[in-house]
């Protein structure tokens, strides 16, 4: 596991209350796998709280995904529907979970907020 | 043989020729394409080296398709001692049923071939696929064929196994026939494929409801959807055509999402068969009196999918409802953005005003209580990301300028926004009718705060908001000299002065002021936009008119459906009257199902809608425009726990019977008629 990943997972009750506010309720397992040894990440999940532990236990869905791609995740250098769609990772169970959870993945480093890019163009044009 | 027949059930869809071919095509979509992957780019057949001529076709459901063929090219004698029924359908797979008859009286050897490939092209890639990046491979298997594409771990397959036995080489299958006197030879031919996930499995194996869709389950599916429907009576036979062929469209264009196991509405074939945010919406706003049942999962897809971070190379925004969702190959290798993609500024306030509409009609506060959030976030996303300028109005510039959109509102093609001398604003844009649906959620926001969620006070500064919109809006969008509302502002807040059919959204939404509502009619109805068969996109006069460009100048019925009701809603009854009119006359030369677009040509010049060469059909929002017209036409309008029943048939038409409309009253029927003419 990353120092980035490690960070993550450690911040995300803190950060429940304002990322998970529609109605979902669940747990969602993280399987991550460097090739050699999988780790089991449990998240139970419900509007605006997470708890998080580790451990194999049952779950209403599993996502098996490796550690690069979620340091990349976590970082804000990939995107979690993408990496699905081209099987870089895969899922099974109720997605409306791992839809829940992406939110709690930041933009990309270096993101500008884009009103902030568009006024300063429109004031250059003119 | 350029003429194609097509056969879909929900996001699995075939296009061949006439005789049932495939050939690969560099311009349009032929083939069979599920999950936006073409895993059949070729399926020829030929009978002793021969290719085939259709007699006949019978195409009357939507997932079935039956061909009659016979030998020979269109210049030689009939053949008549041998001919070929080849019956298809798609359902779970597709599977081919292919019999050959021997009309002789005596016994007949025959050579049947079957030339099979598979590109697995994306969609977006059909007119470009020799740079492929990853490997294909063939292989033989116990009589059946796999063909093979693999890139990194993306991994699909197609299986051809057929009952009767063949010679399978890595181009086909091959049959060596010997048919008794007036005797007949069947195979039945199984194509699957194969879209692999998890650990190896079908992707959709895990979907709840996959895996046992049968063709007589998709019937009856389809049945089911029909038989719930309000049951029309009328004397005006395009109607009942039109309504008949919609519904059954409608229930051919539901497919299966890979994420939420449930059935969603795919915009239009070939082009469109995913979850498009606008389109979604808008048909769901159409059919929302006749199938109610089909809105609760679309809500609740474009919820779970909201925007949530900042994306420049999706547009994507905290808050933003998706505009297009893809599952192929340039979506998940991040070539094109669809993962989703958030190219639309109308999305947004589109589906709270969606919602608000839902809960009127059947009063489920439930899902206004389960959606708050998602609907706050879009209400915030109106006021914060959507208005770039920050000048009170919504924008849109796209931040990906590889292969983002130019236009984020229904009309999204390149040169859809214009001066009305022909040139082209610059960015970021504000297009008219936005700012009527962001007024309109703002007001259906406020109702949902008060009612539903608890806070009068979020209910208040909605509605105050709503307020100063209106006014901002009549004031910077209206054109003094030319009496009607701009198309657009520039970047610098100049009106783009094009004179088009954006202005009858804004009646729908309400934003306009009454005094200039009859005005607004009058151009909508007037020679420079009405063509005689509905509204034009942008009128005849503007310096980009053309009559079979895609947004400057052809009539879409989807836009003609929303143009009626805002006429309704300011009581231009007679004027919304002749809109549904000229539909359904229009309709009458499509069979019934109306297409996405069709020519603007002056009525009295062609006779007849002339059909957009590309445009896609069966289209979901043009397949819902009969409802919304008959909705119209009978005046029905959802006022506390009653059906208001408000009829204004347009004469000529006659009766007009719905019976057993659904909604929080149960089910009640409503009735019109024309008024004679000498009613006055």
């Amino acid at each position: 596991m990353t120092e980035a990943t490690k960070q993550f997972f450690a911040t995300l009750p803190a950060r429940a209350p304002h990322v998970l506010r529609g109605p979902v309720t669940g747990t969602l397992r993280i399987d991550l796998s460097d090739g050699h040894r999988t780790e089991h990440w449990v998240l139970r999940m419900r509007p605006g709280a997470i708890e998080v532990g580790q451990g194999p236990a049952e779950a209403d869905s599993i996502w098996y995904c490796g550690v690069d791609l979620f340091d990349r995740l976590v970082t804000g250098r990939a995107q979690a529907l993408a990496a699905l769609f081209r099987n870089e990772s895969t899922f099974t169970g109720n997605v409306v979970l791992f839809l829940a959870f992406r939110r709690f993945f930041p933009p990309a480093p270096g993101t500008q907020d884009p009103r902030k890019v568009a006024r300063e163009q429109v004031r250059q044009a003119r | 043989m350029t003429e194609l027949v097509s056969i879909l059930d929900g996001n699995t869809f075939l296009v061949s020729d006439r005789r049932g071919d495939i050939e690969p095509s560099l311009d349009f979509p032929t083939g069979l394409f599920a999950f936006d992957t073409r895993f059949l780019s070729t399926w020829l057949l030929l009978l002793d080296g021969e290719r085939l001529q259709p007699l006949s076709i019978d195409d009357a459901e939507s997932y079935r398709t039956r061909y009659f063929l016979v030998p020979g090219e269109p210049s030689h004698f009939l053949d008549t001692k041998v001919s070929i029924i080849r019956s298809r359908a798609i359902g779970d797979s597709f599977d081919e049923e292919l019999t050959v008859l021997n009309h002789s009286g005596k016994e007949m050897t025959f050579t049947v071939r079957l030339e099979i490939a598979a590109d697995f092209a994306d969609l977006f890639e059909i007119k470009d696929t020799q740079s492929k990046h990853g490997d294909h491979a063939i292989t033989i298997e116990n009589g059946a064929l796999r063909l093979t594409y693999r890139r990194e771990a993306f991994h699909r397959e197609t299986v051809v196994r057929s009952s009767a036995p063949a010679a399978v080489d890595k181009m086909g299958m091959t049959f060596s026939i010997r048919i008794g006197p007036h005797g007949e030879w069947t195979t039945r031919l199984e194509i699957s494929t194969v879209i692999y996930g998890a650990r190896g499995e079908d992707v959709r194996n895990r979907l709840p409801m996959a895996g046992s869709r049968s063709t007589a389950a998709i019937q009856a599916e389809h049945a089911k959807l029909v038989a719930n429907a309000p049951k029309l009576g009328c004397d005006c036979e395009p109607l009942a055509d039109a309504y008949r062929r919609s519904l059954e469209d409608l229930a051919a264009l539901r497919y299966e999402s890979i994420a939420l196991g449930v059935r969603l509405m795919a915009a239009g074939l070939p082009w469109f068969m995913t979850l498009f945010g606008r389109d979604s919406i808008i048909t769901s706003l159409q059919v929302l009196p006749f199938l109610p049942e089909i809105i609760p999962p679309t809500l609740k897809m474009l919820a779970g999918l909201q925007g949530h971070r900042i994306d420049d190379f999706r547009d994507e925004e905290p808050g933003k409802i998706l505009h297009e969702l893809r599952y192929g190959e340039t979506a998940g290798f991040e070539e094109q953005p669809h993962s989703p993609y958030y190219g639309a500024a109308d999305a947004t306030p589109l589906f709270v005003i969606l919602l608000d509409e839902y809960e009127r009609w059947t009063g489920d506060s439930q899902l206004v209580k389960q959606l708050e959030y998602p609907v706050r976030a879009a209400l915030t996303w109106i006021d914060t990301y959507g208005d770039l300028l920050g000048t009170g109005y919504l924008w849109y510039r796209t931040r990906n300028s590889r292969n983002g959109l130019e236009n984020q509102c229904w009309k999204d093609s390149w040169d859809a926004i214009c001066y009305s001398d022909g040139q082209l604003p610059g960015f970021p844009r504000a297009t008219c009718e936005m700012q009527g649906y962001a007024y309109d959620a703002k007001l259906r926001g406020a109702r949902l705060a008060r009612l539903f969620w608890n806070d009068p006070q979020y209910a208040d500064q909605l509605e105050r908001e709503a307020a100063e919109l209106k006014e901002r809006f009549n004031r910077d969008f209206w054109l003094p000299d030319k009496e009607y509302y701009a198309l657009a502002l520039d970047g610098d807040g100049t009106p783009v002065d094009a004179l088009s059919s954006n202005m009858g959204h804004l009646l729908w939404s309400g934003i306009v002021d009454e005094s200039r509502a009859a005005r607004v009619a009058e151009h909508l109805l007037g020679p420079r936009l009405f063509s005689g068969w509905g509204v034009r996109t942008l009128a005849d006069n503007q310096g980009r008119y053309n009559p079979i460009g895609y947004h400057v100048g052809t009539v879409w019925p989807f836009d003609n459906s929303i143009i009626a009701w805002g006429l309704w809603k300011y009581g231009f009854r007679q004027e919304a009257g002749q809109i549904c009119e000229s539909m359904l006359g229009a309709s009458r030369y499509f069979g019934g199902r109306l297409p996405e677009a069709f020519a603007g040509y002056e009525r009295d010049l062609t006779e007849f809608p002339v059909q957009y060469p590309t445009a896609c059909s069966p289209q979901a929002w043009s397949a819902g425009t009969p409802l919304l017209l008959l909705r119209v036409m009978l005046g029905l309008e959802p006022k506390g726990e009653h059906l208001i029943i408000d009829p204004y048939v347009p004469p000529g038409m006659g009766r007009l019977e719905l019976l057993d409309i659904p909604g929080r009253w149960g089910r009640v029927d409503a009735l019109g008629r024309s008024r004679r003419d000498d009613d006055g």
